[in-house]
């Protein structure tokens, strides 16, 4: 089902919309209103669905040809269906726990499995894995440096090509919020604002 | 904490000024409320920020009001309180506890100051296993690292950043929990650094530790910086923020330069 449907909006929506949207329908179906019933826990399912399908796939690889294979490319979420099956087949055996920690979102998990395997047996793949957990978790640093390091060892890997695209892009997608906040450069009050209790308690 | 999480005051309407200051003295009102007058020296705009995030994300019902408070006896000013701000106030007050452990550590001051908070601890504790878990654990790890003369500010930056990650989480089962994770990581990370720039030069002057290492000028730091911002921008964006989206977005690629630029100078 078209995710935008979901929320009750056209498709093409802007992400402001979604988010309108899905806050409303998230109170609407929240369980202090709407009780336990099952009918609205699984319109809650449905409604996260298709926020994170929407979200998350602005950001993904331009390119859609892996967005949607990719088990870990945003376009498929984390809750997918495309592509997944065919994978798993293929995934080694011992990528495939942290694999399921990732798509259940439990990234800490996910890196604790992955570095419980030895330094001599990390594959390409492995360093990718690592990478978009690090990078889900805030370690931007980690994730930058083991991506590097998976398209050193495969490097004609698509897959490893764009997720270090998309995490190099964070940085000017920043920038260009930042000239529109009054930037890092310029106009600060010297502390804090003059009016602000702050500087007389702290 | 620190309170490198703030606004950039001077491209913020008056009216959103006004929101942001009444968020800030609503904390400031259940801090003292909670825990007594002098507990509103522990406020700081770093848990006004959290605040304001997850009221916004869980469409939290706000509460205002008009107070005179001791700062400002006589002019009366606005607070606005949501189901957020206990929460806010909880985690300033375990964070505070453990950072002014440290200070009764290192300096040997702030004795009776943590005398008194010692009391709040077990109450905290037991209504925040996880949190303060985390915080205890990661702190020690920071202790240790210190007392080796950890000279790598990202790996050291990264043990405070999961600290605050966990603190950001205030429910484990919201379907964001992730995304609010990665936020407080990446501005955990973010203070860390910053905190230990500013720090540097009266580190160097006391023999205090400082993880930044000597050949880091104001550029490196500033490429760590903006690593660490984008990558909290990169969480923030996905969050279904919409009705203080315009101030969290000022402090977030705007506010929490304002201490590096003052320090450069």
């Amino acid at each position: 089902m078209d995710p935008y449907s979901v929320l009750g909006l056209r498709p093409g929506a802007s992400d402001e919309e979604v988010k309108k949207a899905y806050k409303s329908l998230a109170k609407k179906y929240h369980p202090d209103v709407a009780g336990n019933s099952p009918e609205a826990a699984r319109k809650m399912q449905e409604i996260n669905a298709a926020y994170d399908q929407i979200i998350n796939h602005k950001e993904s690889f331009s390119s859609s040809s892996y967005g949607q294979s990719s088990p870990f490319g945003y376009g498929g979420g984390y809750g997918y269906s495309s592509g997944y099956s065919s994978q798993q087949t293929q995934e080694p055996i011992e990528l495939r726990a942290a694999v399921a920690y990732i798509n259940a979102r439990r990234y800490a998990e996910a890196i604790n499995t992955l570095r419980s395997i030895p330094v001599e047996r990390r594959s390409g793949r492995w360093y990718y894995l690592m990478a978009y957990a690090e990078a889900h978790t805030g370690d931007s640093v980690g994730a930058m440096r083991d991506i590097d390091m998976a398209i050193s060892m495969e490097p004609g890997n698509m897959t490893y090509l764009a997720f270090r695209d998309r995490i190099s892009g964070r940085r000017m997608q920043y920038e260009d919020w930042s000239r529109n906040y009054g930037g890092f450069s310029t106009g600060f009050f010297p502390c804090c604002f003059p009016f602000f209790p702050c500087c007389c308690i702290i | 904490m620190f309170g490198y999480v703030l606004a950039n005051g001077s491209s913020l309407s008056k009216e959103e000024k006004a929101v942001y200051k009444a968020h800030y003295c609503g904390l400031c009102r259940v801090l003292r409320e909670r825990y007594g007058q002098k507990a509103m020296m522990a406020l700081s705009y770093d848990m006004v920020f959290l605040e304001m995030v997850l009221s916004d994300l869980t469409g939290a019902e706000e509460s205002s009001g008009t107070e005179r408070c001791i700062p400002h006896p006589v002019k009366e000013h606005a607070y606005t309180i949501t189901s957020c701000t206990e929460y806010a106030a909880d985690m300033q007050m375990l964070l505070g506890y453990y950072s002014l452990l440290d200070q009764v550590h290192d300096e040997g001051k702030h004795r009776d100051a943590e005398k008194r908070m010692r009391r709040l601890l077990p109450m905290l504790e037991e209504r925040y296993p996880r949190q303060s878990e985390t915080i205890r654990i990661h702190l020690d790890e920071l202790g240790r690292n210190e007392g080796a003369g950890c000279s790598d500010p990202e790996g050291m930056s990264l043990i405070f950043g999961t600290l605050l990650g966990e603190v950001f989480v205030s429910d484990d089962s919201s379907f964001f929990r992730d995304d609010l994770r990665a936020l407080g990581c990446s501005l955990g990370r973010f203070i860390y650094l910053l905190d230990a720039w500013c720090d540097r030069k009266r580190d160097a002057r006391t023999g205090s530790y400082n993880p930044i290492p000597a050949g880091i000028d104001a550029a490196a730091m500033r490429e760590m910086l903006l690593d660490a911002a984008s990558s909290a921008s990169d969480a923030f964006e996905r969050l279904p923020l919409d009705q203080h989206v315009f101030i969290l977005r000022n402090i977030l690629y705007s506010g929490i330069w304002s201490k590096f630029k003052e320090e450069k100078e």
